[in-house]
């Protein structure tokens, strides 16, 4: 294999790169989000540096149904969202993730830092309820119920649609070789090309059970705010550097 | 979190970096190793310029690592091909499945080490030495080995030899706009090898052609052999050997 070709990878290994170039299309990609306030100091403590968490200290557990993604497969995830400012400009901070392929749990930290690990969610409806659940290393960590379609969400798709332009961020970690941080950035990205097939808010619950390796629970639940469910096709492209940690002070 | 505690985060996530700062010791970690001889056309198809071509010789391993520190118990399945780098024997590590998140992403990010997640066993059916590998849901490799059959030899200095070679692999991590990020070669030794048993002995090796998981691109012409190794050994950090990005 020639040094030029090398360059033209999109990613390891040679012989079977993990994951195409990007960008990536996701068709009707499904998502419920149940909010809840936390502890603002527990926040404050899984937010690096230089964003600001929210000032009513809410976080947005998610599931998300990834049936046909290009370059990935089908797939499902799970984790934690957190809504942030950064010089003021309002967006949302991934602080975890957990996902059932590896393409996507490679490509998302390798390109934009997501912060993916490997476990088993679920997100199905169980006859009238919406149910996610995320089991890690053989352990049940999180489940979240909502009523199923109660409602239509008042704001509408396109209100839907125009939320989700909202800038994405995430910190990005990459060592050297040697150990030493080769890349430390919060980096950010904006979905593009989207159109919301249908937007609903129920009631929702969410139980998050105290694991080490994915540690949810860790921003404790003190009420639940609500439920969210929409189903979408959107484009994710790649990023840029928001905030670089080796370089700006 | 302050900015020089995200600095010194060993990965990510924040609030439960995936895996902890090497290095990375290894107790009773177990090889079945199988040698075949292969297509050598294809050889020089995946070996990156500039390791060079030195037979026509490879192997498919699988490893058993039921005590790694920081990464906990899991299974392996690699693809190595023997090479030379300014001289120097080394194993360039073509393909790697493993099932367990914090070496796969530590084994990406840190070293480059090839991995994609799949299903490795290894372990004792009866009297045969049994390696599978499932990918995506499919059966792709199964290696079998006689076991122990040379149970009193002493002199472990070929598995030593082995084990003890420079391992490289292709490490490619874009940046956050599709470009290359890194693109080297790296260099990895082990360290504080011991090894605790070593046996050799007929093997087979059936591979399946699957487009993500393509061990069987390099076709079995004629099975060399099986080695099963026990060891205790250091996972250290790397070296760049060659960075395709310098100018």
């Amino acid at each position: 294999m020639k040094a030029e070709d090398i360059l033209k990878l999109p990613s390891m290994p040679a012989v079977s790169p993990s994951y195409p170039m990007g960008p990536y299309r996701f068709i009707n990609r499904e998502f419920m989000i149940i909010t809840y306030e936390t502890d603002p100091e527990l926040l404050r403590q899984a937010v690096p540096e230089p964003l600001e968490p929210n000032t009513d200290s809410l976080v947005m557990y998610e599931w998300i149904r990834m049936p046909d993604s290009s370059g990935f497969g089908d797939y499902t995830e799970s984790g934690v969202v957190i809504p942030c400012t950064l010089n003021g400009e309002p967006l949302n901070y991934t602080a975890q993730m957990y996902l059932d392929d590896e393409p996507p749990i490679s490509a998302g930290r390798e390109i934009w830092g997501f912060p993916k690990k490997y476990a088993l969610p679920k997100f199905e409806v169980h006859s009238d309820t919406l149910t996610g659940t995320l089991h890690y290393a053989g352990q049940l960590v999180a489940l979240g119920t909502m009523a199923y379609k109660h409602r239509n969400s008042p704001d509408g798709l396109e209100a839907q649609a125009k939320s989700m332009t909202r800038t994405s961020c995430n910190l990005k970690i990459i060592p050297d070789v040697d150990g030493s941080p080769k890349i430390c950035q919060l980096v950010g990205y904006n979905l593009t090309e989207i159109t919301v097939k249908g937007c609903w808010l129920s009631p929702a619950r969410l139980e998050l059970i105290p694991h080490v390796n994915a540690p949810a629970a860790d921003l404790p639940i003190k009420r639940i705010i609500g439920g969210k469910h929409f189903l979408s096709d959107l484009t994710l492209p790649h990023g840029r550097v928001l905030f670089d940690y080796l370089k700006d002070k | 979190m302050k900015k020089q505690d995200v600095i010194a985060l060993a990965s990510m996530p924040l609030q439960s970096p995936t895996y902890p700062r090497g290095p990375y010791r290894f107790f009773d970690r177990q090889y079945l190793v199988i040698g075949y001889q292969t297509d050598p056309d294809v050889i020089r198809a995946h070996l990156p310029e500039p390791l060079e071509v030195i037979g026509d010789t490879v192997s498919v391993q699988w490893l058993d690592l039921p005590d790694g520190e920081g990464f906990g118990a899991y299974s392996a399945t690699a693809q190595i091909i023997p090479c030379s780098f300014k001289g120097e024997i080394c194993n360039f590590v073509s393909q790697m499945y493993v099932d367990n998140t914090p070496p796969l992403s530590g084994g990406r990010e840190i070293w480059g080490y090839p991995m994609k997640y799949g299903k490795a066993e290894l372990k004792v059916e009866a009297d045969t030495l049994t390696g599978t590998l499932h990918y995506a849901g499919q059966e792709i490799a199964v290696g079998t080995m006689v076991y122990k059959h040379d149970a009193f030899r002493k002199d472990c200095s070929k598995e030593h030899e082995l084990l003890s070679r420079t391992q490289i692999t292709l490490k490619l991590i874009p940046d956050i706009d599709g470009k290359p990020a890194i693109a080297q070669l790296v260099g990895i030794n082990f360290a504080d090898l011991v090894i605790k048993g070593a046996w050799s002995g007929a093997a087979r090796l059936e591979m399946m052609p699957s487009v993500n998981c393509p061990l069987a691109d390099l076709p079995v012409k004629k099975i060399i052999g099986g080695m099963q190794i026990v060891t205790d050994m250091t996972l250290p950090y790397g070296r760049v050997l060659h960075d395709y990005l310098a100018k």
